[in-house]
């Protein structure tokens, strides 16, 4: 591999890499604001100037203040160029930090803060503001100029999802290369010039596509913020763990940063995999952290209807293991779901062979619109997950309701609240008189279901998402879970105690290690239901 | 008349058969400086052996010092030797501005100065009257007193409060000097010198006084430097070791002033070595307030490490994010760790700092004085009188809140 000197570092490149590229690859950070290792090289923010030391040197004449004369004076300096730009050539000479490149920076550093106003206190950027950085690292004083700021229009709303402030905006344009390369979606662009520069949408329209919570995601600075996390969170305060998105097949990998304090997710960030998502998430995905405090299940509740009976977990548990021994193990139905946990279809699984059920089925979320970024079709996150936990084929839900009604089935067990029916389509179902639905959210089968027991949502467990290219993805618990409440396998792994047949979970490491163990998930049975991701409509 | 007292020869004497006795003294006692409990073995009044218990106050300070900013250490510092809290935080400017690689401009080098040795002398005033009080003179104890008002007069002018200061900052202090700060001090200096003429008057040639300091709660050189004992308690055993002559840090070595050391290292040395260290502290503030400028920065000029003027911060962007960068992430020190020790009020006091690169120190550790004092007051005690354990202790000057650990 050809490599170059970066301050008398060997950094290694692959043929076409510019110089910032090799040292992003190393690890290693030359100040940038425009460049974005997911988009096109702008090279307008001129933060990542270097000097070239190598090759042939150009001069800039300059006029330099001597202080001894009290004028200035002719002089030159080196010409410096942008690291984003540049290629990295065969042994090539780049300084990063020398005198002449820290005075540019200080110089760029200086100049995108001239109009700035300030807004930090108020700003949610704050705490993760490359301007507050960079201006720590290379500027370190206060500006010259004297005079008041440009203003420019603050608040503007671009669309249901970002608000947009001018006076911030330091027009790195990563966010217009969002819409055109990311996207294909020129919405954004930009208007005027110099100091009165600004982002504007296209004539009659709005930010509207899939992916516009990542033109806010890419910006360096608080010009565009997200309307939902908007004054929600001071971004010091969140902590974070690595999750995966449940928002469908792709299994985008994110940060979810959450307040411990308030034991609160507030928003998440996508996470770069170069194998699955690289850099980005969908607008829906980033949402998805809302159904962990939305919709929640956090009582178990026994009976159906309007009046179902608030209990502690421990009598529904009792009444699910006294309903499962009186009835005959041909005739209970285990519904395992595509939207919960590979650990927590596993011990299902297991619960299933010890009340020897042999009726399988699987829920899930129906089909939704998927694209050619990063959307599967598959809108649910771990159907290859509970397949292979389920050690075989299952059977859809319809097959269910019509195996409900011929009268095969007097007891269903059913994980996650969703099912490709709606509630109406579930009428068969509320004949049954055991209906028993674990679920962290609520949805069609709670409606239908007589027992229903509260659990961890994806945000409160470890577990392991399999998506549909048949990558396994393990997420971490980012806060605990409501009070009483387990994860999906624990509680089921207390249902098999009370039935004398002990699953012998009590760590999310042993679910692990028995479902590494199980055949079943060493040789996956199913294909992957959305290898190649389906056309946008 | 007859004599009061009936002089026995040894043959009349009665030897009384006594067993000893487990008596506990403290925690909760108000002559034991702060909660230490101390199990003594007694024959009668002799003390035959003594189980020295600190602990009970526990803050989990340097626990305490991982989670914030380098700045946020110094209330925690303040509560360290409360009696002289000033000498705490110049100690701990001191590392963090080795740790750093800086150091403050002359006129704070000697603002630190002059404040750390007035706290000095509020330190040894408040010891040594402490000292006489216990043995039962109340008077010298509030005539010594008072100066520490006068002192704590001139740091609440300075510093905005009497006691916990918090007055120190990395690369610089709070605020400057106030305009009158020179004037304050000389003013109070003579007067001081009164005061310890006349205390030594009221205590030196008292008998009771001579009888119960002389030969009590003695401690041999070998014992105190096996004992890592420092400070005045060691100096009183005839070793003359202060961390201002022998490692001269800040501007020490631009001062002419003597270390004063005893010869006993009993209680009635502590006593003078304090007395005379006082007039040396006097002697080194006269002379920095000499060589002081008037004129000229305090802090050093790095928005890395000093924060921004108040009026920037409302009015400018620069200013507002290095205000923002300071509080929230704090001083950012390179990668390291460093030991920088400086002469409290009670020894050596050291802090030993590791910086993991963060605004949050990886770890901060104290060497108090008193924790090592504390030890070598076992051996002080056993064989005294059990009337001598508060005078004693007194004079080791022990401070709970360094013993906290």
């Amino acid at each position: 591999m050809p490599s170059f000197q970066l301050n008398g570092q060997t950094i290694p490149f692959e043929k076409g890499d510019t110089i910032m590229r090799a040292a992003w690859r190393a690890g290693i950070e030359i100040p940038h604001y425009c460049w974005h290792p997911g988009l096109s090289i702008a090279a307008n923010c001129r933060m990542c100037l270097v000097h070239i030391k190598s090759g042939r040197q150009m001069q800039m004449p300059i006029m330099r203040f001597d202080e001894k004369k009290g004028a200035y004076v002719p002089d030159t300096k080196p010409k410096l160029m942008p690291a984003c730009q540049v290629e990295a050539q065969e042994d090539m000479e780049v300084d990063s930090v020398s005198e002449d490149v820290e005075k540019a920076q200080h110089s760029v550093q200086e100049f995108l803060l001239l109009n700035h106003p300030v807004d930090c206190p108020i700003c949610d950027q704050a705490g993760e503001c490359k301007l507050q950085d960079y201006w720590l690292d290379h500027q370190h004083d206060l500006k010259r100029k004297r005079t008041e700021p440009v203003h420019k229009p603050k608040g503007v709303r671009f669309g249901e999802t970002i608000v947009y402030d001018a006076e911030r905006c330091i027009m790195c344009t990563r966010c217009i290369r969002v819409c055109d390369e990311l996207v294909g979606d020129p919405v954004l662009d930009m208007r005027e010039r110099g100091n009165r520069n600004e982002i504007v949408l296209a004539p009659g329209r709005e930010l509207d596509h899939d992916y516009t919570l990542m033109t806010e995601h890419v910006c360096p600075v608080g010009a565009l913020t997200s309307r939902d996390f908007r004054f929600k969170a001071r971004v010091w305060f969140l902590k974070s763990v690595e999750g995966v998105c449940s928002g469908c097949a792709t299994g985008c990998n994110s940060h979810v940063d959450y307040d411990s304090r308030y034991g609160k997710v507030y928003r998440l960030r996508p996470r770069d995999n170069m194998d699955v998502n690289k850099f980005w998430m969908c607008d829906d995905g980033m949402m998805t952290y809302t159904e962990v405090h939305e919709g929640r299940v956090t009582t178990a509740t026994i009976g159906r209807g309007d009046e179902p009976e608030a209990v502690l977990p421990e009598e529904a548990i009792d009444d699910v293991a006294l309903r499962l021994e009186q009835t005959e193990g041909a005739k209970i139905a285990f519904v395992f779901s595509a939207l919960h946990s590979s650990e927590d279809n596993f011990a299902l699984a297991r619960l299933a062979e010890a009340v020897g059920a042999e009726k399988r089925y699987l829920a899930a979320r129906p089909d939704w619109k998927g694209d050619d970024i990063l959307r599967s079709a598959d809108h649910n996150p771990n159907r290859a997950g509970a397949l292979a936990a389920a050690g075989g084929e299952l059977e859809d839900t319809e097959d269910l309701i019509q195996d409900v009604m011929a009268g095969a089935i007097e007891a269903v067990v059913a994980l996650g609240p969703t099912c490709e029916e709606e509630v109406d389509q579930l009428e068969p179902l509320l004949k049954l008189e055991t209906l028993i639905c674990l679920t962290a959210n609520e949805g069609p089968l709670t409606e239908a279901a007589t027992i229903v027991l509260p659990v961890a949502s994806w945000a409160e467990s470890f577990g392991t998402f399999i998506n549909g290219k048949g990558i396994a993805q393990t997420f971490q618990r980012a806060i605990p879970a409501p009070a009483g409440v387990d994860p999906a396998w624990k509680t089921i792994a207390k249902i098999a105690e009370e039935l004398d047949s002990p699953l012998g979970f009590n760590r999310v490491a042993d679910v692990r290690a028995a479902l590494a163990e199980s055949a079943a998930a060493a040789t996956p049975s199913v294909a992957p239901t959305s290898a190649a991701p389906a056309p946008a409509e | 008349m007859e004599p009061i007292d009936e002089i026995l020869t040894e043959a009349e004497a009665l030897e009384l058969p006594t067993e000893p006795m487990r008596l506990n003294m403290g925690p909760s006692h108000p002559a034991m400086h702060g909660t230490i409990r101390m199990v003594l073995d007694l024959d009668g009044e002799t003390i035959l052996n003594v189980d020295v218990q600190p602990g009970y106050l526990h803050r989990g300070f340097e626990k305490s010092c991982e989670r914030g900013t380098y700045v946020q250490v110094y209330p925690y510092a303040d509560r360290l030797n409360y009696v002289s809290p000033m000498l705490n935080n110049v100690g701990f400017s001191l590392a963090c501005e080795k740790l750093l690689g800086i150091e403050v401009p002359e006129r704070c080098a000697y603002y630190r100065v002059i404040l750390g040795e007035l706290s000095r002398i509020c330190d040894h005033f408040t010891c040594n009257g402490a000292s006489a009080m216990e043995l039962g003179a109340f008077t010298p104890f509030l005539w010594l007193l008072k100066v520490r008002d006068w002192i704590w007069d001139i740091l609440e002018k300075e510093t905005g409060a009497r006691m916990t200061h918090s007055f120190g900052r990395i690369g610089g202090m709070a605020a400057p000097p106030t305009p009158g700060f020179k004037e304050d001090v000389r003013a109070i200096l003579p007067e001081i010198r009164k005061v310890i003429g006349e205390a030594e008057g009221l205590l030196l040639k008292n008998r009771i006084f001579l009888d119960r300091t002389q030969g009590i709660g003695k401690i041999s050189q070998e014992r105190a430097l096996a004992l890592g004992v420092t400070g005045p308690m060691l100096r009183s055993t005839g070793v003359a070791y202060d961390v201002r002559k022998d490692h001269p840090y800040s501007l020490y070595d631009r001062f002419d002033f003597d270390v004063p050391v005893g010869t006993d290292g009993d209680n009635w040395d502590r006593f003078m070595v304090r007395m005379e260290e006082i007039r040396q502290s006097m002697r080194i503030i006269e002379q920095a307030l000499e060589q002081m400028p008037d004129e000229g920065p305090i802090n050093v000029d790095d928005p890395r490490i000093m924060l921004p003027e108040k009026r920037e911060v409302y009015d400018t962007i620069e200013a507002t994010i290095a205000h923002f960068k300071l509080v929230m992430e704090g001083m950012k020190p390179p990668k390291g760790r460093v030991y920088s020790f400086t002469e409290a009020g009670n020894g050596e006091l050291g802090f030993y700092i590791v910086s993991d690169g963060s605004g949050t120190p990886y770890r901060v550790r104290v060497r108090p004085p008193c924790w090592y004092n504390l030890q070598a007051s076992r051996e002080m005690l056993i064989g005294d009188m059990i009337a001598d354990i508060v005078p004693t202790f007194g004079s080791v000057n022990m401070i709970g809140g360094e013993c906290d650990r």
